[in-house]
């Protein structure tokens, strides 16, 4: 089958393009597909060799050494002896608090979870609308993403000074006595607010405890917020035009379309606080754990209750997902 | 009113002007700005309007608190009417730091190191996405899996296992076999170095995912009618890939840059006191200035936080420039959960 086709433009030079007979053409595609497979071998081989060669050896040695003894031999090189599931029965038996740490540390977790996936929610609606100076309170609120990270964390968390001048009176009065009397809203407010609603003495300390944690909770939602924003622009503003002429009010119209319209994402920024704020080496349990291993011989316990703790993390993560993917909502794009 | 009874005043080509009797300019504003629906917008603006700049409070705060107290002096932290704004400023914090604890040796190594494992994970992890975007393979998905994987797992879990594998730095015992020895990589860069050109630093799943998603975004069209055109895969990639994904790369070369620039796992793991001078090596109280005092505490907290705005400066001014292309970045790299 051989087809001349005449660009029919005068601009360009005429041209001839001949299309193969269908076996010859059908031979070309494949060798096109696998010539595309190799590259797609190429372009991922980095990680593959990384993966083999120095991730993979890394994971089964850190499982071994979490069954073992481990000494460093003075030539170099070390030595392990094996001892079963002993650091595994030491870090939950032996070892006075790393079990209440481990609970309460999940316990925490699990509610802070929540909280910065509504929040990021939240501020990435209002950061979609127009208000002035958006450019610049985006930018604002993407600062911890970037500044407020390892070395700078640590600093911060052990800043008494921050506290101490956060403490005092808007205007200096001269006593110099830390006073929480000028809080916006102070965590008496509240707990008063909410035994006026009688709903329960947990859900009032959950509430305390979100308002005097706010710091934490902003810091920690600055990818989440961004990964929101980028869904609320994915949602066709057409959507909303019909909704309005429709009739529907802000109220309806969120919970109808926005929320059934970002719930991937939703589920997206929960697994991935999940993991954030689990392997964050400022929450309790890692930084327990990392204490441990500065304790002589602590470096194998170390490892045998990381496994642990992961163990639980992906058991969380694995309950999360599939309670939130059975009612995510996936739009089908025709 | 009648179209009889107007009267025509003027008309030219374009314009016409029409006496006709007016609702008062009062009537007017009253209909349209006193109804409910403007008030509710107004207060629906306002509250939003607060409460950004409330949240941009609480995040800008501590850098307030930071920058005034690396300024304050000894007297200024145990007078207690003193609070943000130091009444004695003093740039000898800030000397002192710079000249002890050596800092632009500190600045110079860890922008050597941040540079150049910025460089290479931006440009590794753009390779690896674009593998996984747009090439269908055998084993496609599962190496996918195997780096979210990577991204699962926290490497302080592995920690130990990191260390002693760059400690006694072996490929299944080839290394150790040809020269008798495994190579101790601890006190160089080439731990963080090797990590990020296979794509297993900090954070790299995260990168390799958002590229991902971006690359998907790109129109298969494209490459089909540059590989119709007589380009080669590579050539495609380099020529017409990248120059379009040059908001993506800034991104994540913005956040390498400063993970990289602000970390302290890595550079506690893999370097220890006698190795190259780093910036987590600079956050300590320096020899001249003497803190035994009854404040000290305080003063302590002050030298640290002069040491954090030494460290974050840099960054500010980096993100200053970028800000933009990150959360352009982000946006465009259409997230999806799918």
């Amino acid at each position: 089958m051989n087809l001349d086709i005449d660009a029919g433009n005068k601009r360009t030079k005429k041209q001839k393009i001949v299309i193969d007979a269908p076996a010859k053409r059908r031979k070309r595609g494949a060798s096109l597909d696998v010539k595309k497979a190799r590259a797609g071998w190429l372009f991922v081989l980095p990680f593959v060799l990384g993966f083999v060669l120095i991730y993979v050896p890394i994971i089964f040695d850190s499982i071994r050494f979490s069954f073992n003894e481990m000494r460093l031999v003075i030539g170099g090189g070390y030595q392990l002896n094996f001892v079963g599931f002993k650091n595994y029965s030491d870090a939950l038996f032996v070892d006075a608090s790393f079990v209440t740490t481990l609970l309460a540390g999940i316990r925490q977790l699990v509610l802070d979870i929540p909280s910065i996936v509504i929040f990021s929610l939240f501020v990435a609606i209002i950061l979609n609308q127009k208000i002035a100076g958006r450019a610049a309170f985006r930018a604002i609120f993407f600062i911890p993403v970037i500044l407020t990270t390892g070395l700078i964390a640590s600093i911060d968390s052990s800043n008494i000074l921050s506290s101490y001048m956060d403490s005092s009176t808007g205007i200096d009065n001269g006593t110099g006595q830390a006073s929480t009397a000028a809080e916006i809203v102070s965590a008496l407010d509240i707990r008063d607010l909410f035994s006026g609603m009688a709903v329960g003495t947990e859900i009032v300390e959950y509430v305390v405890g979100l308002v005097n944690n706010i710091f934490n909770i902003v810091n920690r939602c600055g990818v989440q917020m961004l990964i929101f924003l980028s869904g609320l622009q994915s949602i066709s503003p057409a959507i909303y035009e019909s909704c309005s002429i429709d009739g529907a009010s802000g109220w309806e119209t969120f919970w109808k379309i926005t929320l059934p319209m970002v719930s991937p994402m939703i589920l997206v920024n929960t697994i991935y606080t999940i993991i954030d704020s689990f392997t964050s080496s400022n929450n309790s349990v890692m930084s327990y754990i990392s204490n441990v291993t500065e304790r002589s011989g602590g470096d194998v316990l170390a490892s045998a209750m990381y496994w642990m703790y992961f163990l639980i993390v992906i058991l969380i993560i694995a309950i999360v997902a599939g309670i939130l993917s059975a009612v995510v909502f996936y739009q089908r794009k025709d | 009113m009648n179209n009889a009874e107007v009267k025509i005043r003027k008309e030219t080509k374009n314009k016409i002007k029409v006496d006709f009797e007016r609702t008062p300019l009062w009537e007017r504003i009253k209909s349209k700005v006193l109804n409910m629906y403007t008030l509710k917008k107004v207060v629906w603006y306002l509250f939003r309007f607060l409460l950004l700049l409330g949240i941009s409070y609480i995040i800008l705060f501590p850098f307030f608190s930071k920058i005034s107290s690396s300024f304050m002096s000894k007297e200024d932290l145990v007078d207690v009417t003193v609070r943000l704004i130091p009444k004695h400023p003093t740039l000898s914090t800030y000397q002192a730091i710079i000249r002890d604890n050596n800092y632009f040796v500190a600045l110079g190594n860890t922008f050597l190191l941040s540079f150049v494992c910025a460089v290479i994970q931006t440009f590794i992890c753009t390779f690896i996405a674009y593998g996984f975007a747009k090439f269908k393979f055998k084993g496609n998905k599962i190496l996918f899996l195997c780096v979210i994987f990577t991204m699962v797992v926290p490497h302080a879990t592995l920690s130990l296992s990191i260390a002693t594998k760059f400690k006694f730095f072996d490929f299944f015992g080839i290394i150790q076999a040809i020269s008798g020895n495994s190579i101790n990589m601890l006190n160089t860069n080439w731990p963080l170095y090797i990590l990020s050109l296979t794509g297993l630093a900090y954070k790299n799943g995260l990168f390799i995912f958002m590229l991902r998603q971006f690359f998907r975004g790109i129109p298969d069209e494209l490459e089909e009618s540059a590989y119709l055109d007589g380009s080669g895969i590579f050539k495609t990639f380099f020529r017409i890939i990248l120059p379009l994904s040059g908001t993506m790369l800034i991104t994540v070369f913005m956040f390498a840059f400063c993970w990289q620039w602000t970390d302290n796992f890595y550079t506690d793991m893999f370097y220890s006191i006698s190795g190259p001078t780093l910036l987590p090596d600079i956050v300590k109280v320096p020899k001249s200035l003497d803190t035994n005092y009854a404040g000290s505490a305080l003063y302590t907290a002050a030298i640290k936080n002069a040491c954090g705005m030494l460290i974050i400066t840099p960054l500010i001014i980096l993100y200053l420039f970028g800000q933009r292309y990150i959360i352009q970045g982000i946006e465009r790299s259409g997230l999806t959960a799918d």
